[in-house]
């Protein structure tokens, strides 16, 4: 909350950058700025505790305070996860999954919001709804019918029921941001492409998604993020250990009544090497925000 | 780790004996194997699903198990592991789909493995019980939680899984803090109370427990049980009669607790603490005592290196909480329930038994004689204790499906002063008959 306060203080204060340098900050400037830094401590501070725990021995960890930095580095947490668990398959799987979704459902999402956004089809509203629904509804409900469903296609611990499931759950609330910023696209565009003899899939392909690409790249970052950190359908769907996702892999390591905490901190630091290289590839694109396209 | 992974293959060592031992001596008796011998299961695949850790007492018989499975039957088995709130979440589904295990661990008790049997998604092992023999195996107590009737309320009616191991409560406590103030282990109630009174009057809190988590609300069913016989617990649990909340059993549970509370012996910040947090406690030598279960053992073995901890039962009681162990059931859709029986058979046999003993863990069907590892010995001679009086008396959530989050909430009432024992008692019987008033 801190951060989103001081950003438009901030905000303010850079188009004039020479005169921050000559005249000494005001309080309220050091306030916020102090306030800014507490967000940002409050943001690592998760990561931190990770770094410090994850190289402690389970004796260490037991005698000492999560905040202190271990006695001896120790890798036996590491080598645990690493030996125990086949993370490069789940790791695998996360990306395949996630990736597929990301790139199904925008496609799907394109397609929809075509239909309902340019092509005005009547009773747009009401269309829109019935897709959020798939959003609305509760995932505890779509658990056993969906499950009886890939049961009787046999695609449990496949998968291709994770990616169905979520490529239309993630497109239906594509579906509603696309139509809604395709519904006031500029009718003069496509009345120009129309002129100039471009069929409707032309005027697709060719004219509104190269406008709309900053959007459609955000979503496809977003649908990514939102399926890789999917846990109750896929964990109904995958019941093998090969088809295993990331989070699904981790919840492994938690027992009945103990849990083997430095494995499981170990594992939790491996298991975010990817995103934060996935962050930082797509960071860019991210930072631009959802609303990138509508400005446009 | 060095230590436990020392201990886990000091284990495997002396298993391994047995093991050669055992098999030497199992040649004379070839009825069994040649009974199975006579069909060929090679080719064929067995798919093992459970969620105990590899280095795990149980982790460590049941590979053992898989190797003389696949060695005696010719098949192969698929070991899926997966973790038990997985399982919890999506057995009812599972179990009746094609990627159904062919013979999994599950959860005992009425809430879980009474509520699959009741609905029909785990198949009924009567048959196999009387041609295997499993039932001689089981001691009483341990093979109520096997029993599942209709309505799926464990103790009676048909068998529908096979406990392979047991698990109950009792006191660690830190030898070297009872040195220290020339203290002996405490053998009644009169010494455990002095003890916590000396320890309380130095200012150490003698007795760490979490109001969070399981631990108070079994420490209290424990208070409860040492006033108690075996009927109070059969209506407790099998609701065979109405249960007396202001009756002596439960008055001095509470009583003795908020006593306990207003003396300082718990501490009041035991309501924000998980059991995590209180073995961790204990483990850090901060406090002489610590009521849980035999699933600390190997921890502590491990984890406690600054001094030296001894176990011992609960003073002045016949009742302990404790149970069978989780247990193997076969899904409704398994494709091999017969291998899937012999599978059980072969963790049942003694050598198996014997090494899940060696590993920390509490056979229920080994010969102690086997065990050799002193640790494992220590433990395994209270558990004996227990089974001597038919002790084994479940665990204080079971009746209902909510009992676990509503004993935690009102233990921690009773230790912030929210309910005295009277309205403690009447809040636990207003939750407790909201369910089993339509039950009994």
């Amino acid at each position: 909350m801190t951060t989103l306060t001081t950003s438009p203080a901030t905000a303010s204060g850079t188009p004039k950058p020479d005169h921050n340098k000559t005249r000494p900050r005001t309080p309220s400037e050091w306030i916020l700025m102090i306030l800014a830094v507490l967000g940002a401590l409050l943001v690592v501070f998760p990561m931190l505790l990770l770094l410090l725990n994850a190289f402690k021995s389970p004796a260490d960890y037991a005698n000492s305070s999560p905040l202190d930095f271990p006695e001896a580095l120790d890798f036996t947490g590491i080598q645990t996860f690493w030996e125990t668990q086949n993370f490069p398959r789940a790791l695998w799987n996360s990306i395949f999954i996630s990736g597929m979704v990301a790139i199904l459902a925008v496609i799907l999402s394109v397609l929809n919001s075509f239909a309902i956004g340019i092509g005005r089809v009547k009773g747009r509203t009401w269309i829109v709804l019935v897709f959020l629904m798939a959003n609305l509804i509760p995932q505890e409900m779509l658990f056993d019918p969906l499950f009886r469903l890939y049961d009787d296609l046999g695609l449990l611990s496949n998968p291709w029921s994770v990616i169905i499931t979520f490529t239309v759950i993630q497109s239906a609330f594509g579906t509603y941001l696309l139509a809604s910023l395709l519904g006031t696209f500029p009718k003069e565009i496509l009345e120009a492409a129309a002129v100039d003899g471009a069929s409707r899939w032309r005027i697709l392909r060719s004219v509104i998604v190269p406008i709309v690409r900053p959007t459609l790249s955000v979503l496809m970052v977003f649908f990514f993020i939102w399926t890789w950190n999917e846990f109750l359908l896929p964990l109904a769907f995958l019941n093998s250990s090969d088809s295993l996702t990331v989070p699904l892999l981790l919840e492994q390591l938690n027992g009945e009544r103990q849990t083997d905490t430095t494995t499981l901190i170990a594992g939790t630091l491996i298991s975010i090497i990817p995103t934060i290289i996935f962050f930082l590839i797509f960071q860019r694109t991210l930072t631009r925000g959802i609303t990138a396209g509508a400005v446009k | 780790m060095k230590h436990r992974t020392g201990y886990a293959a000091a284990a495997l060592a002396v298993g391994a004996l047995t093991l050669t031992a055992c098999s030497s001596g199992g040649d004379d008796t070839p009825a069994p194997t040649g009974a199975d011998g006579s069909t060929d299961w090679s080719g064929q695949t067995l798919t093992v699903m459970h969620y105990e850790g590899d280095d795990s007492a149980m982790g460590i018989a049941w590979n053992r198990a898989i190797d003389i499975f696949e060695e005696e039957t010719g098949a192969t088995v698929d070991l899926q592991t997966t973790a038990f709130e997985d399982l919890n979440a999506s057995a009812e589904q599972l179990f009746d789909s094609s990627d159904a295990p062919d013979v999994s661990e599950y959860n005992k008790g009425n809430g879980t493995a009474g509520q699959l049997a009741a609905i029909g998604v785990i198949q009924n092992l009567d048959d196999a019980y009387a041609e295997y023999g499993w039932a001689d195996k089981l001691g009483a107590g341990v093979d109520t939680i096997a029993k599942y009737n209709e309505d799926g309320v464990m103790g009676s009616g048909s068998f529908y899984g096979v406990p392979n191991y047991g698990e109950f409560v009792f006191l660690y406590y830190n030898e070297d803090l009872l040195a220290e103030y020339g203290l002996d282990v405490p053998t009644s109630m009169d010494d455990l109370e002095s003890a916590f009174a000396t320890f309380a009057d130095a200012g150490i809190t003698p007795l760490t427990t979490s109001a969070q988590e399981y631990p108070m609300g079994q420490l209290w069913y424990q208070l409860a049980l040492s006033q108690a016989d075996r009927s109070f617990v059969d209506s407790y649990q099998l609701y065979t009669d109405v249960v007396d909340w202001s009756g002596p059993e439960i008055s001095y549970a509470t009583e003795t607790l908020a006593d306990w509370v207003d003396a300082g012996y718990i501490s009041t910040s035991v309501t924000g603490m998980t059991a995590e947090d209180a073995g961790l406690q204990f483990i850090n030598g901060e406090v002489p005592f610590f009521y849980s279960g035999s699933w600390w053992y190997g921890r502590m073995l491990s984890d406690i290196t600054s001094f030296d901890f001894g176990i011992t039962n609960w003073p002045d009681t016949t009742l302990t909480p404790g149970s069978g162990g989780n247990i193997w059931v076969i899904p409704v859709e398994s494709k091999q329930p017969e291998l899937a029986q012999i599978f059980i058979d072969i963790t049942m046999r003694p050598e198996v038994q014997a090494l899940l003993g060696e590993s920390g863990g509490l056979p229920v069907a080994a010969d102690t004689s086997d065990i050799e590892n002193p640790d494992a010995q220590a433990l395994i001679e209270i558990f004996n204790e227990v089974n001597d009086r038919d002790g084994l008396s479940f665990y204080p959530d079971w009746p209902t499906p909510d009992f676990y989050g509503d004993l935690n909430s009102v233990m921690q009432g009773l230790v912030n002063g929210d309910f005295d024992p009277a309205g403690a008692q009447a809040q636990l019987e207003e939750y407790y008959e909201s369910y089993v008033s339509t039950v009994r």
